[in-house]
């Protein structure tokens, strides 16, 4: 089971590696990272956490944009190309085919990030931006986002077009970022069950925001254990629920 | 060959084109357009998905491009700024000279000056234990509201706290006596010239310093026009007489700071610099129009500007 | 030929209905399909283009699921996946990942199939000489011709050795020679005791290779039997064309013969057995009659194929009227 699963994975990163667009795409997040050092010198205070800020977020940007881009087509691209049915007719249940897929593109997608990351230390490190644990909670936390985001989109990607999947899987991102918001309007309101649809509402979707540690990183705030590790946890648990769901729906799936 | 060329000739000759045309759309900061691109910050906080800090960022710059020269006059547009500011502040509360920056550039109407102790009163939340918002918030009361004892109370948060100058101890019981403030002014201004950004805010500052010292050297000859009078039973006719003649009142005048004259006013009758052409008051709000334009003209502001 | 040996395949009153969308009919493919494959046959599921061969392997394999009915594969039912690493899997067309070589792609095939880490580098020698991609192996699939692709998507089926294979249109898009060389193949597997399963609409291909055949025709199972049947002699016709036939010997030849007689008006032409051609034939000199020419008409499977198949049609035209 393992092996498989670390197979179908490996060539998943195979793919992910053999494919040019990938390259263009961290080459551009590489590039607004260093964009940022223009960009910070129009204005005259706090450049370096300008710079800092615009680097972070590109590898936000960049990592959410390519686990979305390629998430989407994850598994409907093989089911569609039936690249699939020599391999589900192999003694892969296509449960293990979903996680080998998935963990994959999450390892594609951190090897970016990583790539990603050291340019921002690089850019740090010249520019004689301070450099300290909170911008590796946020970049730990950026990689815990990602994952979500990818399971996400193997999720929709098992019974759904590319096209709806990325509708879909961009509607959790915007919305999975603005639960809290969501939270607090419903809360605020006095109907009964608009406060009861928004609180179920923000248990239900994923609290992305809590993977945000960007402020805390640009302004060396204090960051608590919790901070760092309840998001990883809560990202796991809700991980193994998404891909749970996606290889039951994927499981009773006719592929025509 | 030739056709080759002729291919490389024409995408030169048309990219040359597209950039001709670029050039012709006008390329002015959106700020510059006023308030009405500005978004209320509840919504760019949704708007902003989770980068924040980075649409925080995008305002912040906005804010800079109107005082680093996208307008005329930065402080007609304080209210354009204290919204920027509030969007900039309220995305990321964390920031720390913006506020600062508001509160340097709103100073156009008494509504900015408070909107800008608004925005100071976020930075003291946010910043606790930095005295520049507080000495800049008692400066907004004392220079420009005239609220001695709010300014007093600000100044003495601000001089309890570790790394502000000793001097502000000082001014706190000037300010709570109320006693005149040309040196409270002075003190003031010379301690936001030291903490200036860059030689362009310095030289705001040192405007503003002049105006003092001029000031100060104007009472100079009032103290003397009036031993004048109690020697010669007369006034003056012209300021030059006070250091003339074997009675003279003074061993020579002091320089005007700017090396222009001494003069009698035609209205009032007071000793003015012919480059302001006024006397000098700390507390302008005394005077009816401070915050409109035509006080502005006159040099009544202090500023912080931006090295643009 | 095939000794009876155990079922490996067992189908019963398979139904598969297709749902075109929410509201929309649905559309009967697979209409109550029965048929069983014996150990170490090959067996070639036969039908024109659309008659739901493709549709019935795929239910085999799992890859779709029956609306109705039964199936299973060396005694186990199809919607269970551990016995799959017996059996072996040629898709109709062959996508695959075009960024492998040809040794990345079987060697990504045989880790799937659990083929122990130290037999991989012979195996796949081993079938890329098979399949005669030896000289490809180190190419990317994205430069492989179709044909190629046809033979890799072979050897993928095969890496595991399988107990039995699924091919579906194993020969399509190969030259005459590969047509050839896969033939050989699918020989050589039967002889190494494998089973063959073969869908396939090109007759000439199941007549040289095949044990045994079903005949699909709009989702049914029309006809499924020994390939010998349809070349044994009795079933072996000849066309024998006569001048001069008196009335009499034309009685003669219906009665006795069982003859089927064609009026040409100077030349009769008779079609029987082959069998009892030289009787005919010596009756026919005895009487007189002059005996122009003597045709073997072969009852292949293509006219058993095409005669179902109008059957079916025109059955299907008069149920509409
Ligand atoms: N996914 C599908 N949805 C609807 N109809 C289908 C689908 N797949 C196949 N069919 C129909 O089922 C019939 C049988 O198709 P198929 O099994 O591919 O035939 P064959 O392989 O014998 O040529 C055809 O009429 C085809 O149009
Ligand atoms: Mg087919």
């Amino acid at each position: 089971m393992f092996g498989r699963i670390a197979t179908i994975a490996n060539n998943t990163v195979r793919e992910a590696v053999r494919n040019k667009v990938l390259y263009a795409l961290v080459f551009f997040a590489v590039l607004l990272i260093g964009v940022g050092v223009l960009l910070s010198t129009l204005s005259y205070v706090e450049q370096e956490r300008i710079i800092q800020d615009v680097g972070l977020s590109a590898i936000r940007l960049f990592s959410a944009l390519i686990s979305i881009f390629l998430g989407v087509g994850l598994i409907h691209k093989e089911v569609d190309r039936r690249t699939i049915y020599t391999i589900v007719t192999k003694s892969v249940a296509r449960w293990e085919f979903l996680i080998g897929k998935y963990l994959g593109l999450v390892a594609t997608v951190w090897m970016q990030v990583i790539v990603m990351s050291v340019a921002f230390l690089a850019v740090s490190y010249l520019t004689g931006a301070p450099i300290h644990a909170q911008h590796f909670y946020a970049l730990l936390l950026t990689a815990g986002e990602v994952a979500m985001l990818v399971a996400i989109a193997t999720f929709f990607s098992a019974f759904t077009t590319p096209m709806l999947a990325s509708f879909f899987t961009g509607g959790f991102y915007v919305v999975g970022h603005l639960t809290r918001d969501l939270k607090q309007l419903g809360s605020q309101s006095d109907v009964e069950s608009v406060k009861t649809a928004a609180n179920v509402l923000y248990r239900l979707l994923p609290d992305l925001e809590s993977f945000n540690l960007t402020v805390e990183a640009l302004h060396g705030l204090p960051v608590t254990p919790a901070e760092v590790w309840f998001p990883l946890l809560y990202g796991l648990a809700y991980i193994s629920v998404v891909l749970l769901l996606g290889s039951v729906v994927f499981h009773f799936k006719d592929f025509r | 060959m030739i056709d080759r060329i002729a291919c490389v000739l024409a995408v030169a000759l048309l990219a040359t084109g597209v950039d001709r045309i670029h050039a012709e759309i006008p390329s002015t900061p959106k700020s510059a357009k006023g308030e009405a691109f500005v978004p209320q910050p509840q919504l760019a906080k949704i708007a902003s998905l989770g980068f924040d800090s980075l649409a925080s960022d995008y305002y912040w710059l906005q804010a800079i491009q109107l005082v680093g020269g996208a307008v005329e006059d930065p402080s007609a547009h304080g209210y354009t700024i204290g919204r920027l500011v509030d969007i900039v502040t309220q995305l990321n509360p964390h920031v720390g000279h913006p506020y600062r920056f508001a509160a340097i550039w709103m100073t156009g109407s008494e509504n900015d000056v408070r909107f800008a102790n608004e925005l100071l009163e976020r930075a003291i939340e946010n910043h606790p234990s930095d005295w520049r918002n507080y000495f800049y918030k008692g400066f907004n009361h004392f220079y420009y509201l005239a609220e001695y004892p709010e300014a007093a109370d600000e100044l003495e948060a601000a001089a309890g706290i570790a790394g502000s100058p000793a001097y502000l101890k000082r001014l706190v019981p000037r300010l709570r006596s109320q006693s005149e403030g040309l040196e409270v002014a002075a003190a003031m201004l010379s301690e936001l010239h030291r903490s200036a950004p860059g030689p362009a805010a310095r030289v705001e500052y040192e405007k503003a310093l002049d105006e003092i010292e001029t000031e100060r050297r104007a009472r100079m000859l009032d103290d003397a026009r009036e031993r004048f009078k109690k020697r010669h039973g007369r006034d003056i006719e012209q300021v030059e007489e006070l250091a003339v003649g074997p009675k003279r009142v003074l061993r020579e005048l002091p320089p005007e700071i700017h090396g222009w004259e001494w003069m009698l006013d035609n209205r009032t009758g007071e000793i003015v610099s012919s480059y302001y052409k006024a006397r000098y008051q700390v507390h302008q709000h005394h005077r009816p129009g401070l915050f409109t334009p035509s006080a502005k003209t006159a040099k009544t502001n202090v500023r912080e500007g931006s090295e643009q | 030929m095939t000794t009876e040996g155990r079922e490996v395949v067992r189908v019963e009153g398979l139904v598969k209905e297709f749902r075109p969308g929410l509201g929309l009919r649905a559309k009967r493919v697979l209409d109550g399909i029965t048929f069983s494959v014996q150990e170490n046959e090959i067996f070639g599921l036969v039908g024109p283009n659309g008659a739901g061969k493709t549709t019935m392997l795929k239910t085999l394999m799992g890859l779709i699921r029956p609306t109705a009915g039964t199936a299973s594969i060396l005694g186990h039912d199809i919607q269970e996946s551990g016995f799959r690493k017996h059996v072996g899997f040629l898709p109709e067309v062959s996508y695959f990942y075009d960024y492998l070589t040809g040794v990345e792609f079987l060697d990504f095939y045989a880790k799937l199939s659990g083929v122990p880490r130290a037999d991989r580098p012979e195996r796949i020698a081993t079938l890329l000489g098979w399949v005669g991609l030896s000289h490809a192996g180190d190419a990317r699939l994205r430069t492989y011709s179709k044909g190629m692709l046809q033979r890799a998507g072979i050897a993928q089926a095969l890496i595991h050795d399988p107990q039995i294979v699924f091919l579906d249109e194993p020969m399509s898009g190969l030259d005459p020679l590969g047509r050839k060389e896969i033939r050989d193949l699918i020989l050589r597997l039967r002889s190494d005791g494998k089973t063959v399963f073969m869908n396939t609409h090109i007759l000439s291909d199941v007549e040289m290779v095949c044990d045994r055949v079903a005949i699909i025709v709009e989702g049914k199972i029309r006809y499924e039997g020994q390939i010998e049947h349809f070349i044994s002699s009795d079933q072996q016709r000849a066309d024998v064309v006569l001048a001069n036939v008196s009335a009499e010997l034309a009685s003669t030849l219906e009665e006795r013969f069982r003859a089927e007689l064609r009026d040409h008006g100077q030349q009769v032409e008779a079609r029987v057995p082959e069998k009892i051609v030289s009787d005919l034939l010596r009756a026919c000199l005895e009487a007189g009659a002059q005996v122009l020419s003597v045709t073997p008409v072969r009852v292949s499977l293509e006219s058993i194929f095409l005669e179902t198949v109008e059957e079916t049609t025109h059955a299907r035209e008069q149920e509409g009227l």
